[in-house]
């Protein structure tokens, strides 16, 4: 019984111990903006990917191109990776830790599309001394 | 019972489709009708006019609205005629670009005559004021991998100076990701009654200081450089460099003193 209650007791505190974990997790991205028009639909990207954990432990890359992590790292609190990316639309980095769907820190990248697909509003300029 | 499910199924799968077009259907028209804008920063036009004051330029907002065929965008009203790769062509209706300078004009004393005498006493002069002109006409406009034309001819419709203007203008953009450069030149054909409207003087508006000065048609001439760099999805930095020349008629009027407008702006700008 008391051993029970021992364990009720230290429940929340291992999930919240669990959840700080969590945020400890740092995770960086460079570039974050692709910007694509329609000469350039694509951008040819060179990732730099940078992750940080206050705790040692296993800790898995993923993206949204593959099922598969992008990599994985086994006792270590920190790592990076770079990859090269040709992107057309937005997708994310993520990391996770021994629960593969878990993720512990998300960033994501975005494309922005600069012509309008209405002809009308990409073909026109502003007149000659308006700005922006 | 079998015939039951089989139809039932079948509905599902018909109105699954339907939900899928329809998806398809909103994510076509994702891209917003409102194009909303305003960049903040500083930057100068210049004034042709004499007893003039340069323009400054604080803020510069870009408001727009695209329909299916009616557009407004930015004091231009149209009405999309035709709409294809080859081209575009639009009714627009619009306020013409001359009368700005003359809102920034001074009154002044001044102690010399019309051909540089001095006077007995000064005299109050002040340059004469003109009318904004709401014009209407027709536009082209098309683009390609060769650069982006514009052509358009307007009349005037609102009875102020009863002139026409012919306008066209190329421009050609480059983009390395968050830079984009985009140079643009283009003349623009004033009429006589254009031109004079705006720069000539009437025999009711000489005096000791100006003398009457009819102006006939002539061309303008204008270049621009625009520098953006995109610092996020709503955030980017605008540079821009503009001139114009004004046409000989134009500049020979007593009431301008410079033939060449220059302006510049420096800003950031945030699009909604």
């Amino acid at each position: 019984m008391r051993l029970l209650v021992t364990l009720a007791l230290l429940l929340p505190a291992l999930v919240l111990a669990e959840e700080q974990a969590d945020n400890d997790m740092r995770l960086t991205v460079k570039p974050l903006l692709c910007i694509t028009d329609n000469r350039n639909p694509s951008c040819n990207m060179s990732f730099l990917v940078v992750w940080q954990s206050d705790e040692t432990g296993y800790y898995c890359l993923f993206n949204d191109f593959t099922e598969a992590p992008v990599r994985c790292w086994s006792e270590e609190p920190a790592g990076q990776l770079s990859e090269d990316r040709i992107v057309r639309e937005n997708f994310s980095y993520w990391m996770t830790g021994n629960n593969p769907d878990s993720r512990l820190a998300e960033v994501t990248v975005e494309v922005l599309h600069m012509d309008s697909d209405d002809r009308r509003r990409r073909r026109r300029t502003r007149h000659v001394w308006d700005i922006n | 019972m079998f015939r039951r499910l089989t139809q039932l199924a079948l509905l599902l799968l018909a109105l699954d489709a339907t939900q899928c077009l329809a998806e398809e259907e909103i994510e076509e028209v994702t891209e917003s009708r409102w194009r909303l804008g305003a960049a903040l920063g500083y930057g100068v036009r210049s004034n042709p006019l004499v007893q003039s004051d340069d323009i400054p330029i604080i803020v510069d907002l870009d408001i727009a609205w695209f329909g299916d065929r009616w557009f407004f965008d930015n004091g231009d009203l149209g009405l999309t005629v035709a709409d294809r790769d080859a081209m575009t062509a639009s009714l627009v209706a619009r306020v013409n670009s001359d009368r700005v300078f003359f809102g920034n004009t001074d009154t002044r004393f001044v102690a010399f005559d019309v051909v540089g005498m001095p006077l007995a006493e000064e005299v109050e002069f002040e340059v004469p004021d003109r009318d904004y002109a709401v014009e209407f006409g027709v536009e082209m406009l098309t683009d390609g991998s060769w650069g982006a034309l514009q052509l358009s001819a307007f009349h005037d419709v609102s009875g102020t100076h009863e002139g026409f203007e012919l306008y066209a203008n190329y421009s050609y953009g480059w983009r390395d990701q968050r830079l984009y450069i985009e140079p643009s030149i283009g003349a623009s054909y004033k009429s006589a009654d254009l031109n004079n409207y705006y720069w000539g003087v009437s025999d009711d508006e000489a005096g000791v200081v100006v003398a009457p000065y009819e102006a006939e048609a002539g061309f303008n001439w204008h270049a621009r450089l625009m520098v953006g760099y995109q610092l996020s999805r709503h955030w980017g930095l605008s540079l821009v460099a503009e001139y114009e020349r004004i046409n000989d008629e134009a500049a020979a009027s007593p009431i301008v003193n410079e033939r060449n407008v220059l302006g510049y702006f420096a800003g950031a700008a945030y699009r909604f």
